[in-house]
C-alpha cells in the first residue's frame, strides 16, 4: 500500500516533467515543420516601424542565421503609412505584408479583416495584459508614456509627484505635449485620466490643466523630449521613459516622473493573410524569444519578454512599481474619438 | 512647305485673332497632334489623382462595414469649423506675408546676381543650391532652436538684459512668415535668376542713358519686363503657402495660431489617417486654384508685350551699380547669412552635441563626433543615396521634358493649351500623401509588376513636382518673342525644328534650373516615398524620418549634414557639367 503510494508519488511527480519534456520535444517537432515550410516560403516581408539600425538588422541578421534559407524583406516607416499601405494591398486583394507591429496596428486591421490569430512559442508564459487571449496579437515591446523634465530648470524639490501637482500655477505654460493623435499622445494621457479619476471627476481635472496653457508641439514626443533637454520648456508631460533614460545615460538634465497613472501602449506583433504565413509564424516566435527579446533590449528598447529586463530594469511597472493603465485595442477602438474630442474641446 | 505658309496665311487673314500665333503653324490635324499628346499624357499622370482624393472626400472612412458610404460630411465639418473666419483670416495673413518674402527677398537677390555687377554673385547659388539640398526639417528644427528660448539671440537677450524672458518668440506669425519665407525664397531666386538671365539688357541700357536713375530704371524696366514671370510665381508661391501643412503647424502650433490645415494636419496623425477631411480641403483648393489661374492666363494672353528676347539682337550684359555695387553684395550676403549659414551653424552645432544642448561655451567640452562616426560607419546610407538620387534624376528630367512641350504649348496658344496649363498645375494643392496613395492603388491594379519598384516613386514625384517644372518652362517660354519662330517657320522649319533649334537652346538655363529645383526636393521628398517605397527601394528622407522620430534625433543632424554635403557635390558637379555644354553651345553663364 504504501510502496503503491510511493509508486504514484513518484509517477505524480514525474508527470509534469514528462509532460515538459514530451512538450518540449513536440514543439520543437512543431518548430521544425514550421521551419520547413518556412523554407519552402523562401522569404517573409516584414512591415516594421522599429528602429531600422538598431532593431531591425540585428533580428534580422539573427533570424536568418537561425533559420538559414528564409530571407527577411524589411519594408520601414512610420506606423500610419505603413497601415495604410497595407490597408491599400488589402483592399486590392494583394496583400504582400506578412506580418506587421505597431501601438495601433490591431485596432485598424482587425476589423479590416486582414490579421490571422496566432499564439507564438511561449505565448502561454506572457503576461495576460501583454496578449490577446485568441492570439490577435503578441505583444513585442512596451511603452510607458511618463512626464519628464529638465532638471536644470526644476529643482529636486519642486519635482511634480502627482497629478494634482502639475495644477500648481507655476507651471502655468511651462508644460508642453506632442500633438500626435493616439494613444501615444493627448489622447492616451486623457484616458488615463479618465480611467483614475472616474469621466465626472476626470474632467474637470483635464479642465483645470487646459487652463495651464499646456504647449502642444506638433512632432511626436521624442522631439517633445529633445525641447524639454534643450531648454525650451521645463516639463514635457507625455514622453517615453526609456527615451529621458538614454538621454541621461549621456549626460543630459532629464529625468522622467513617476506620476502615475503611467500610460502604457505595446508594439503589438501580428499575423496577416499575407503571401508567407509560415515564415511569417517563425519571424514572431522569434521576435518574442528571449534570444529576440535581448536584441530589443540591447536597442533600448523595453521587452515584453518577462525574462528579459530592461536596459534599466526600473522601467519596468514590476521593478519600477508604478501603476500603469494600458488601454486595450478594443478599448482605444471604441474611444478613441472620445478622447481626442476632449482634447479638441479643451486644448486646441 | 510653302504651299502650307501661303494657305495658312490665308486662313489668317479671315481670322486675325489666330494671326499672330498660328499662321505658321498648320490647320487641322497636324496642330491638334502635339497637344492631344500632351494632354493625354497629362491626363494619365493627374486624373488618377484627381478620382482618388474625390472618391476619398466623398465616402465615410474607417475599415468596417461603415466605411465607404457617400456622404458629404467631409465638406461640411470644414465649414462647420467654428473658429473657420479666424483660421481663413490667418491663413490668409500667412501665406501672403510669406508669398512677399520670399519673392521681394529672393526676386531682388535674382535681379542683383544676374543683372549687375555686384561682386559674390556665385554665393547666392551655392546658398540656393545647399539650401534646397538640406531636408526642410533640418532648416525647421535649425531655426526653432536658432529662435526659440534658448537660442543664441535670446541668450544674449537674457545676459544683456538680466531678463528671464524671451526678446523673440519664434512660436508667433512672425516666426512662422520668417521661417516660410527663407525656406521658399531659393525656389523664387531659381526661378528668377533664369527670368532675369533671358532679359534683354538694351533696355535698361536705353533707360540709363535717357537719364533714368538706377531705382528708377530697375522698378520702371526691369521689374516691369519681369512683371508676368513675378506674378505668376507668386500666385503659385501664394497656393503653395496655403496648402501647406508644416511650417503653419510646426510653429503656429504651439502658439495656438490655427490656419486652414491645422485640423487636417491632426486628423493626418490619427491612426489610420483621417483623409477625407484633408482631400475635401484639397478639392476646395483645387477650385478656388482653377479660377486664380483662369484669370492669370487672361493675363499672360497680354505676355507677349513683356517678351524681349526678339531676334534683333540679344546681349544680357550686366548693369552697372556704380558707387551702389556694395549694397548689392551685402544682398547676397545678408541671403547667404540667413538661408543658410545660420542654419548650417546650428545643424552643426546640434550634430556635434550627444544631445540638445544650447549654444554655451560651457557646452564646448561635450563636442564630439560620435554622431558623425555611427552615420558614416554604416554602410546602408550608400544604398539609400544611391536610390534617391535615381529616383530624383529621373524624376526631374520626366518632369521637365514634359514642362518644356507643355510651356511652350501654353505660351504659343496652341488648340488645347488651356487645358494643358489647367491641368499642369493642379498637382500643386495635391496633398503629397494622396499622391503616394493613389499611385499606391495604382501600381497594385496595373498587370505588370509595379509595386514597390522605384518607377513608382518617380511616377510620383513626377506629378506632384510638374507645376513647379512647368513655372520655370512657361516663364522662360514667355520671354522668347514669337517673332524668332515665326522667322524660323516662315524660313521653312517645322514645329519639331522649331522647337529643337530654336526654343530648346533658349530656354536651356530654365530647363536646367527646374531641373536642379527637382532634383533637390525630390531628393529630400518624404511622405510620397514612405508609403511608396518597398524593401529594395527605400530612400534617403525616410531613413532620416526613422531615426529623428525613435530617439536618434541628434544623429539626423549628422545624416541631415553629410546629406547635404553630398546634395551639393552632386549640384555642383551638375553645374559644372552644365556650364561646359552651354559654353560649348556658345552661351554665357549658367
Amino acid at each position: 500500500m504504501l510502496k503503491q503510494r510511493g509508486i504514484r508519488a513518484v509517477v505524480a511527480a514525474a508527470l509534469p516533467a514528462i509532460a515538459v519534456l514530451l512538450a518540449g520535444t513536440l514543439a520543437r517537432a512543431d518548430d521544425k515543420a514550421l521551419y520547413e515550410a518556412a523554407k519552402k516560403e523562401g522569404q517573409v516581408n516584414w512591415y516594421t516601424g522599429l528602429i531600422q539600425n538598431q532593431v531591425v538588422r540585428p533580428v534580422v541578421a539573427g533570424f536568418e542565421k537561425k533559420y538559414p534559407g528564409v530571407k527577411v524583406n524589411v519594408t520601414g516607416g512610420r506606423q500610419t503609412e505603413l497601415n495604410l499601405k497595407i490597408l491599400t494591398e488589402g483592399k486590392a486583394g494583394k496583400l504582400q505584408a506578412d506580418l506587421t507591429e505597431g501601438t495601433t496596428v490591431v485596432e485598424t486591421l482587425k476589423p479590416a479583416g486582414l490579421i490571422v490569430p496566432y499564439k507564438p512559442e511561449g505565448w502561454d508564459k506572457l503576461p495576460a495584459q501583454y496578449k490577446d487571449p485568441n492570439g490577435y496579437w503578441t505583444a513585442v515591446v512596451l511603452y510607458f508614456l511618463v512626464p519628464a523634465i529638465n532638471t536644470e530648470m526644476v529643482k529636486p524639490g519642486e519635482e511634480p509627484k502627482t497629478l494634482e501637482d502639475l495644477l500648481d500655477p507655476k507651471w502655468k505654460g511651462k508644460m508642453a505635449w506632442t500633438a500626435e493623435m493616439t494613444i501615444g499622445g493627448p489622447p492616451g494621457f486623457i484616458a488615463a485620466v479618465l480611467k483614475e479619476k472616474g469621466e465626472e471627476k476626470g474632467k474637470e481635472y483635464l479642465k483645470k490643466l487646459a487652463a495651464q496653457q499646456i504647449k502642444t508641439v506638433p512632432s511626436n514626443p521624442r522631439v517633445v523630449l529633445d525641447q524639454v533637454i534643450a531648454g525650451q520648456y521645463p516639463i514635457a508631460l507625455i514622453t517615453y521613459n526609456h527615451h529621458s533614460v538614454i538621454s541621461a545615460n549621456k549626460g543630459a538634465p532629464v529625468k522622467w516622473l513617476k506620476i502615475e497613472p503611467v500610460v502604457g501602449g505595446m508594439a503589438m506583433s501580428v499575423l496577416l493573410k499575407g503571401p508567407h504565413p509560415n515564415a511569417a509564424k517563425l519571424l514572431i516566435d522569434y521576435l518574442v524569444s528571449p534570444e529576440g527579446a535581448e536584441v530589443i533590449r540591447k536597442a533600448n528598447y523595453i521587452p515584453s519578454n518577462p525574462s528579459v529586463p530592461a536596459i534599466d530594469p526600473t522601467l519596468k511597472p514590476e521593478v519600477g512599481k508604478f501603476k500603469v493603465v494600458t488601454p486595450s485595442p478594443e478599448e482605444i477602438e471604441k474611444n478613441v474619438d472620445k478622447w481626442i474630442a476632449i482634447y479638441k474641446e479643451l486644448f486646441q | 512647305m510653302t504651299d502650307l505658309v501661303s494657305e495658312t496665311d490665308g486662313a489668317a487673314a479671315r481670322l486675325p485673332r489666330l494671326r499672330s500665333t498660328g499662321s505658321w503653324r498648320g490647320t487641322g490635324l497636324n496642330a491638334w497632334l502635339a497637344p492631344a499628346g500632351v494632354i493625354a499624357v497629362l491626363a494619365l499622370l493627374i486624373v488618377p489623382p484627381i478620382l482618388v482624393l474625390a472618391h476619398t472626400s466623398a465616402v465615410t472612412e474607417g475599415t468596417g462595414a461603415e466605411a465607404g458610404h457617400f456622404t458629404l460630411e467631409h465638406f461640411r465639418s470644414i465649414f462647420d469649423n467654428p473658429r473657420l473666419y479666424v483660421s481663413a483670416w490667418h491663413s490668409l495673413q500667412f501665406s501672403a506675408l510669406s508669398t512677399m518674402l520670399s519673392i521681394v527677398f529672393g526676386g531682388l537677390l535674382a535681379w542683383v546676381v544676374v543683372r549687375t555687377n555686384a561682386p559674390f554673385g556665385p554665393l547666392a547659388y551655392i546658398t540656393a543650391v545647399v539650401s534646397l539640398g538640406t531636408p526642410y526639417i533640418l532648416h525647421v528644427a535649425a531655426w526653432t532652436f536658432l529662435l526659440g528660448r534658448t537660442g543664441p539671440f535670446n541668450e544674449a537677450w537674457r545676459d544683456l538684459t538680466g531678463s528671464s524672458g524671451v526678446l523673440l518668440d519664434v512660436y508667433s506669425m512672425w516666426g512662422m512668415v520668417l521661417i516660410q519665407g527663407m525656406l521658399w525664397s531659393p525656389l523664387v531666386f531659381l526661378l528668377m535668376s533664369a527670368v532675369f538671365r533671358r532679359a534683354n539688357a538694351e533696355m535698361e541700357e536705353a533707360a540709363r542713358m535717357c537719364g533714368a536713375s538706377i531705382a528708377q530704371t530697375v522698378w520702371k524696366i526691369s521689374f516691369k519686363l519681369a512683371w508676368p514671370a513675378i506674378t505668376g510665381m507668386a500666385l503659385f508661391v501664394f497656393i503653395r503657402n496655403l496648402e501647406s501643412f508644416d511650417v503653419p503647424v510646426l510653429i503656429g502650433g504651439p502658439a495656438k495660431i490655427y490656419v486652414l490645415t491645422t485640423d487636417i494636419y491632426l486628423a493626418m496623425t490619427e491612426m489610420p489617417p483621417k483623409m477625407g477631411h484633408a482631400t475635401a480641403f484639397s478639392l476646395i483648393l483645387i477650385a478656388i486654384v482653377s479660377v486664380a489661374l483662369v484669370f492669370y492666363s487672361r493675363f499672360a494672353r497680354h505676355a507677349d508685350r513683356y517678351a524681349s528676347v526678339t531676334g534683333k539682337g540679344f546681349r544680357p550684359r550686366p548693369f552697372d551699380l556704380g558707387k551702389w555695387r556694395w549694397l548689392g553684395g551685402a544682398v547676397v550676403i545678408a541671403n547667404f547669412v540667413f538661408v543658410l549659414l545660420l542654419p548650417l551653424l546650428a545643424t552643426l552645432w546640434i550634430s556635434l552635441m550627444p544631445f540638445a544642448r544650447p549654444i554655451r561655451l560651457s557646452a564646448l567640452k561635450l563636442l564630439t563626433l560620435e554622431n558623425y562616426h555611427i552615420v558614416l560607419s554604416d554602410p546602408r546610407y550608400l544604398e539609400l543615396a544611391f536610390n534617391t538620387i535615381v529616383v530624383a534624376a529621373g524624376a526631374a528630367t520626366a518632369a521637365m521634358v514634359l514642362a518644356l512641350l507643355a510651356g511652350w504649348l501654353v505660351v504659343r496658344r496652341w488648340p488645347g493649351g488651356r487645358v494643358i496649363d489647367q491641368l499642369i498645375n493642379i498637382p500643386i494643392v495635391f496633398p503629397g500623401i494622396v499622391v503616394g496613395v493613389a499611385l499606391l492603388i495604382l501600381s497594385l491594379r496595373v498587370p505588370f509588376p509595379l509595386y514597390g519598384t522605384l518607377a513608382v516613386i518617380m511616377l510620383a514625384f513626377v506629378i506632384r513636382f510638374l507645376p513647379y517644372g512647368m513655372r520655370y518652362a512657361h516663364s522662360g517660354v514667355m520671354q522668347i518673342h514669337r517673332e524668332l519662330e515665326e522667322a524660323a517657320g516662315v524660313a521653312g522649319a517645322g514645329q519639331m525644328l522649331i522647337l529643337r533649334r530654336i526654343v530648346l537652346p533658349l530656354l536651356v538655363p530654365a530647363l536646367l534650373s527646374g531641373w536642379l529645383f527637382i532634383f533637390l526636393i525630390g531628393a529630400n521628398e518624404l511622405s510620397m516615398s514612405v508609403l511608396l517605397a518597398g524593401p529594395q527601394t527605400q530612400v534617403m528622407a525616410v531613413a532620416m524620418l526613422d531615426q529623428w522620430s525613435s530617439g536618434q534625433s541628434v544623429e539626423v543632424f549628422a545624416l541631415g549634414m553629410c546629406w547635404s554635403v553630398f546634395m551639393t557635390v552632386c549640384a555642383l558637379v551638375f553645374y559644372a557639367l552644365a556650364r561646359r555644354t552651354l559654353a560649348g553651345a556658345g552661351e554665357g553663364g549658367l
